[in-house]
């Protein structure tokens, strides 16, 4: 058990101290064992830089370490609050909130080809770098451009290098990005072009790793790579056969005192792909396997499993939520979405109760009524639009509807994704417009084409292809994330944003939120995004659903299982078997 | 000693049909079905749920599962609440429809190239043959995904498309025949008399083909029915909330909601079986009864087979 004395910036000026209680005392750990996930799709990504969802983000939670990482917890506050991983503690800004000087722990290693090796400061700035290379540039990057000084213009630069592991490899070791300054092997400063009080939390992305110098001489996640592979976690890749299984074994160069968040009970870890959510289901409840990678529990399953009493279903919040998009840019209707009051008569409409049931009921869902799902700053309970039992107010809605001078309805267009449960959440929805007076088309969409094709395309929406669309949305950390929901989707600057669907604007808003991230005191940051999200929900883009609970379960032998919000997942690195 | 008795051909062929157990219980089916369709308004009338209300406080249990048969809902409710006996009886309107158009246009398509091809012969013949190759190589069901994804789906494109795939059997059935009946006397008789081709083809070979033209078409109606619940349970056919039972098993497999409410797939499924079985006993019934000395076995109705090419020497030329 590990004392850990924490200074943080997220909540306020306060210096907390941190007891971190010992893994639940229920049982003793028990050490070995080999761990089967079950998954669907393979782990698509070995490499830190290019896109991680959430669900490999529990594969790098095993195999590559951090700045800044979050605790694997059952308390939902600890579980979203950042700790040192590399770092020894969380430092306060100092400068106004624009430079954060960390301090390397001592004992961290790569598993280098040539034995045990410290990670140094420079592994961390490598690892920035490596972000922007011309072959497999990380999205990621887009957080950091423009914050951290000087990583535009090495990515400008970094753009024209021939996308070759020699040419790379020279501009990467050959330049440096002004803000991130390596005084000595275990300190890193970042200096920041402006104040935010979320950079902590971006640290803890994992395209924000360090890298050790070796990987520079291969292609970016290429074969070569993957063969070569050099872990900083405490397990490795020992061996990978595509679609099939990714095999993960103890690296032998990780030290346990270095690492205050893992503590790699598991001897081996096998992620299994090409199981459905059916198969792996009865897998885990006979114990064949222990627990899901990709699959999500599928609701009804939820609701069986909660009626039998089973605990071992569990939930974790990481700002997940779902909402319908209302598209304000087509002439459909002779551009009746534009007029407020419809739109006000759609939000009175629709029955979030409904909703909440398809999705396995209040634990696992809430009603939503602003933009900040639960799990995230900013969210507040505030109900703009206030129903009977959140069931809608369909008479509210019509009188709206007829004020807006449409006594007879609408008929809108809906397209729907063919994929789990959204065909009967469309469903839902379309009942509850429906008694409001507006009649709704369902359009079925597959999966494949749903975001891909249809919804990300502006065209479709200036073309009225959809005028409704039930859509969902994660941000990229859980905790201080509301930047990661505010700015993707109801920020518009003049260029079409991929998940913006209908360039819904505010600069009241934008400018309340660009205040909320720059002040140091995050009371003030916290009551600023609350209005932001008040003052957009009342332009109604868009009609919050409900927020979501990330559904876990796992199998009999699998003790310890606390979730890791970054990932919606168990941690990996922290659960005992007791077989 | 009984009177000998002078039977016409249709009452020896309603006898045997009626001699046919199998054959008559599956036209019984078939008859209440097609009732079970007609009344579908009666039914919704008469238990008081439409296909597409969703009763989420008495259909759903407070968890959101839905409820097994009881006596509101004589077989339950599905996952959004509605009543599965209404959805059914709505259901059975779209397949019934649909089976039933979709074969009778691919019949008249199929008899129409048929004919020309077999009468006609020559290029004719291999430019239709090829045409008919052509349509049986396509993967069906690739090829009805990618149609579907770029047109929308709707009840035109469903029998549209399962028509195309449809026609070709009967085509190459009808052309084998037509092959042999245009060497026949009679039709060298039409022709010495100077009837033209429409005429011999309409009037003396037409006739000679009612019979399998009658049993492949009955035998069409199912794979019609299961092409279009196959569609369906691709979230393909039938836009939701309107009723299919293809759609209503898809929505039963989604989210593994059958291993709880078995009725949810018990109940679309043994209707789905039954009536297909019964076209298809039905369909041997009327072969047996319309053509009792016919050795000829119908090419198997499946879908991506690839029959084996029958040239006859005739064809070669």
């Amino acid at each position: 058990m590990k004392r850990n004395l924490l200074a943080t910036t997220m909540l306020g000026a306060l210096a907390l101290q941190f007891a971190l209680p010992a893994s639940q005392a229920a049982a003793d750990p028990e050490t070995g064992g080999t761990l089967r996930i079950l998954g669907t799709a393979e782990v698509d990504r070995f490499d830190t830089v290019p896109p991680a969802t959430a669900v490999t983000g529990n594969f790098f939670r095993a195999v590559q370490r951090q700045l800044v990482s979050f605790k694997a917890s059952d308390d939902p506050d600890e579980q979203i609050q950042p700790f040192g991983d590399l770092a020894t503690d969380i430092p306060t800004p100092t400068d106004d909130g624009l430079t954060y000087t960390f301090t390397l722990r001592d004992g961290a290693n790569w598993d280098a080809p040539d034995g045990a090796r410290q990670i140094t400061s420079a592994d961390v700035a490598r690892g920035f770098k490596r972000m922007c290379n011309p072959s497999l540039p990380s999205p990621s990057i887009s957080f950091f451009d423009g914050l951290i000084e000087g990583v535009t213009e090495f990515c400008e630069g970094f753009a024209d290098i021939e996308p070759t592991p020699e040419a790379m490899k020279e501009y990467i070791e050959g330049n440096d990005i002004a803000g991130i300054e390596t005084p000595s092997d275990d300190t890193v400063i970042f200096r920041l072009t402006e104040a935010a009080n979320d950079f902590i939390y971006l640290l803890t992305l994992v395209p924000a790793s360090p890298a050790p110098i070796e990987v520079l001489d291969y292609q970016p996640d290429s074969p070569d790579y993957r063969e070569n592979y050099i872990a900083s976690g405490p397990y490795t890749v020992e061996s990978y056969v595509p679609d099939s299984v990714v095999h993960l074994v103890r690296n032998p160069a990780w030290e346990a005192e270095s690492d205050p968040l893992r503590n790699a009970y598991v001897d081996e870890i096998d992620v299994i792909a090409g199981v459905q959510a059916d198969a792996a289901m009865q897998q885990l409840q006979s114990g064949d396997g222990d627990m899901l990678y990709d699959i999500p529990v599928p609701p009804v399953t939820v609701q069986m499993l909660n009626m039998q009493g089973d605990d071992k279903i569990s939930a974790v919040a990481q700002g997940s939520s779902k909402m319908v998009w209302i598209n304000t840019v087509s002439d459909n209707n002779d551009g009746a979405l534009r007029n407020l009051k419809v739109r006000e008569a759609l939000a009175y409409a629709i029955d979030r109760a409904a909703v909440v049931q398809q999705f396995g009921g209040e634990e696992f869902a809430s009603p939503l009524h602003g933009i900040m799902p639960a799990g995230v700053v900013g969210h507040h309970e505030f109900n703009l639009f206030p129903t009977p039992d959140d069931k809608g107010d369909p008479e509210k809605a019509k009188a709206l509807l007829a004020e807006a001078g449409y006594p007879d309805g609408l008929t809108l267009k809906m397209p729907f994704r063919n994929l789990g449960s959204d065909p009967a959440v469309a469903q839902v929805i379309q009942a509850a417009f429906q008694e409001a007076g507006f009649t709704i088309e369902l359009i079925p969409t597959p999966a494949s084409d749903f975001y891909a094709r249809l919804i990300t395309n502006f065209e479709n929406a200036q073309n009225g292809v959809w005028d409704l669309v039930p859509s969902g949305w994660s941000p990229d950390w859980p905790g201080g994330a509301a930047r990661s929901i505010y700015t993707p989707q109801y920020t518009y600057d003049g260029t079409h944003g991929t998940f913006n669907f209908s360039d819904y604007n505010n600069p009241e808003a934008t400018e309340l939120a660009e205040q909320a991230l720059v002040t140091t005191d995050l009371e003030e940051s916290r009551e600023l995004w609350e209005q932001v999200d008040e003052m957009v929900t009342a332009d109604v883009p868009t009609i919050p659903l409900v927020s979501l609970q990330t559904v876990m379960y796992h199998g009999e032998d699998v003790e310890n299982f606390l979730p890791y919000a970054a990932g919606g997942q168990g941690d990996w690195t922290n659960v005992w078997l007791d077989r | 000693m009984s009177d000998v008795v002078q039977r016409g051909s249709f009452e020896l062929t309603l006898r045997r049909v009626l001699s046919d157990r199998a054959g008559m219980l599956s036209l019984a089916f078939i008859v209440v079905l097609a009732l079970f369709a007609i009344g579908a308004d009666a039914i919704a009338y008469l238990v008081g749920h439409s296909p597409v209300e969703q009763f989420r406080d008495t259909g759903l249990t407070p968890q959101g599962l839905p409820v097994p048969p009881s006596p509101e809902f004589l077989m339950g409710t599905d996952q959004l609440g509605r009543d599965v006996l209404v959805r059914l009886a709505y259901g059975a309107r779209v397949s019934l429809l649909i089976g039933v158009i979709a074969s009778l246009l691919a019949a008249c398509i199929g008899v129409t190239v048929g004919v020309l091809a077999g009468y006609f012969g020559g290029w004719v013949d291999v430019v239709l043959g090829r045409l008919m190759d052509f349509v049986m190589s396509i993967p069906v069901l690739l090829c009805m995904l990618s149609l579907v994804s770029v047109f929308g789906t709707s009840i035109p494109l469903s029998v549209s498309v399962i028509v195309f795939f449809s026609w070709t059997i009967m085509g190459r059935v009808i052309r084998g025949q037509v092959m042999s009946l245009r060497e026949r006397e009679f039709v060298m008789a039409s022709r010495t008399l100077g009837a033209g081709h429409l005429s011999i083809m309409v009037i003396d070979i037409l006739p000679n083909l009612s019979v399998p033209i009658i049993i492949y078409t009955t035998m069409m109606i199912p794979t019609s029915i299961i092409f279009e619940s196959t569609l369906s349970f691709l979230g393909l056919g039938i836009v939701p909330p309107a009723p299919s039972w293809g759609g209503m098993l898809s929505e039963a497999a989604n989210n593994s909601i059958y291993m709880f409410a078995w009725w949810l797939i018990l109940f679309p499924s043994v209707i789905l079986l039954l009536t297909t079985l019964s076209f298809n006993i039905l369909g041997d019934t009327l072969r047996d009864a319309l053509d009792p000395k016919a050795n000829f076995r119908p090419v198997k109705m499946r879908w991506r087979i690839w029959p084996k090419r029958s040239r006859s020497k005739g064809d070669a030329k």
